[in-house]
């Protein structure tokens, strides 16, 4: 009882004003390190905040720091031309950006990632005009990078590059349409250690995603170590096009795999 | 969560169940396994279940960290320091940054065994020097659940003669859930020794 209570009172100063001193430093801390990251990738860009073209879901608490949901939401789709996610504590923050192709419909992307320790986590979205709008959101999970895999490397790597793609709900003409990207990859962050020869297993990540519905794209993906082992990715594609659906997906390491799916039937 | 990534299908949902309890209750990390305390320092790999107890020193949880608190003890933290992986493309960034309770002293692997002999001066020497000499001091060492550095490193401080150390087994981990962080860099002297081996 008494932890319990300790840690209620733990709760109570850390959101009241008596540590506010304390927490304006790591306020402060935190933009600090944002403000590097933005430099790095967007140089001397200007990155507005936007409460509207985009906004993170994400678990405040995860249970699994390797495999953390995120959500981008982003509600002015016919704005977007692409957006970028960064968790910033992370060792490498840049952990995905996903340009949309005319096939899209971005008004909401999932993902999984590791989360290496309590961070911040920023989406931003790269509107048509070329400007980019930041949002943000506060992530508790901690250890996801480095977390052992439970498996041998050769086992993680079993069936390597396969793939589903599965479509949800009716389709209707003229309708967005759901689907879920599964990608067989361990994507090794580099960062996991085998436990018995305490090497690390070098880093072997998903680099590229590209989706298109015949010739039209639908999207491509930047990946990096943050992105969780078999990757899945929830999107919306435009019934518009024509023929297969392709994608293809290329890892640091010159694995490269292509898959060609049969376009949803439409129903009437 | 380190408790989730277990073999053992069983014991991973024993562990995502207490993973869970131990958040709520922001408690050590209380193994669900019995692990006995090695005789010496923990050779074996650097993670998994560590003993509920290091014999000489006191297991804090957060409540008892945080009554020691006052006392101005030197809190030791021996986090591994993250390395650039292999494989990652050279244009990639690589920008590690750690974050740990305010005030604490970074020797990122100062709780390896067996650390080289120049290494365990150092700490030793780095000790006594945050100490003031002190072998009374109270002086916490932590790192992460389920991490045997900061078991190690305790182990190290009571062979040199520490009377009052104190092991926080839940770590980063167990404080930031109720407390801010700072940002901490490796300690200049403990980095400092390890020479060519950086």
């Amino acid at each position: 009882m008494r932890t319990i209570a300790a840690f209620a009172i733990g709760l109570a100063l850390s959101a009241g004003p008596v540590l506010a001193a304390g927490a304006g430093d790591s306020d402060a801390e935190r933009e600090a390190r944002w403000g590097e990251i933005k430099q790095s990738v967007f140089k001397d860009r200007a990155v507005e905040k936007t409460d509207t073209l985009v906004s993170i879901d994400a678990p405040a608490r995860a249970l699994d720091a390797a495999l953390v949901p995120i959500t981008l939401t982003m509600p002015q789709k016919d704005r977007v031309k692409g957006v970028y996610l960064f968790i910033d504590d992370n060792p490498s923050p840049y952990a995905a950006h996903f340009e949309f192709g005319p096939a899209a419909d971005p008004s909401e992307v999932k993902l999984r990632v590791r989360v290496n320790n309590y961070t911040n986590v920023h989406a931003v979205v790269e509107t048509k005009d070329g400007k980019l709008h930041e949002a943000v959101k506060f992530v508790k999970a901690s250890g996801g990078c480095s977390a052992p895999m439970g498996m041998s490397d050769e086992e993680a790597m079993r069936g390597m590059g396969e793939m589903r793609l599965k479509f949800g709900g009716d389709v209707k003409p003229g309708q967005p349409v759901e689907a879920t990207l599964m990608v067989r990859h361990p994507n090794f962050s580099g960062m996991q250690m085998n436990q018995i020869t305490r090497d690390y297993t070098p880093a072997r990540y998903v680099q590229k995603l590209s989706v298109a519905y015949g010739d039209t794209p639908v999207f491509t993906l930047d990946g990096d170590i943050s992105l969780a082992t078999n990757p899945v990715i929830n999107f919306a594609l435009l019934p518009e096009g024509r023929g297969p659906i392709k994608v293809t997906a290329s890892d640091n390491q010159g694995g490269r795999w292509e898959h060609s799916f049969d376009a949803p039937a439409v129903s009437n | 969560m380190a408790l989730t990534r277990l073999r053992h299908p069983t014991l991973q949902v024993a562990a995502a169940g207490l993973a869970a309890l131990l958040l709520a209750a922001a408690t050590p990390a209380d193994s669900p396994v019995n692990v006995p305390e090695p005789e010496g320092y923990w050779t074996g790999p650097p993670r998994g279940y560590t003993p509920p107890t290091l014999k000489g020193a006191t297991v804090l949880d957060l409540a008892g960290l945080e009554a020691l608190l006052p006392e101005k003890p030197v809190l030791l933290d021996v986090v591994l320091e993250e390395r650039r992986p292999a494989g990652l493309p050279a244009d990639r960034p690589w920008s590690p940054t750690h974050r740990s309770i305010p005030d604490a002293v970074w020797m990122p692997g100062a709780g390896g065994a067996p650390l080289p002999p120049e290494r365990e001066k150092a700490f030793l020497s780095r000790v006594e020097a945050l100490t003031g000499g002190d072998r009374s001091k109270p002086v916490v060492t932590f790192c992460r659940p389920e991490c045997w550095g900061s078991w190690n490193a305790g182990k190290r401080l009571l062979q040199a003669g520490y009377r009052r150390v104190y092991w926080f087994p839940s770590g980063v981990e167990g404080w930031q859930d109720a407390h801010e962080t700072a940002v901490a860099k490796p300690d200049p002297a403990w980095a400092a020794s390890a020479g060519a081996d950086r």
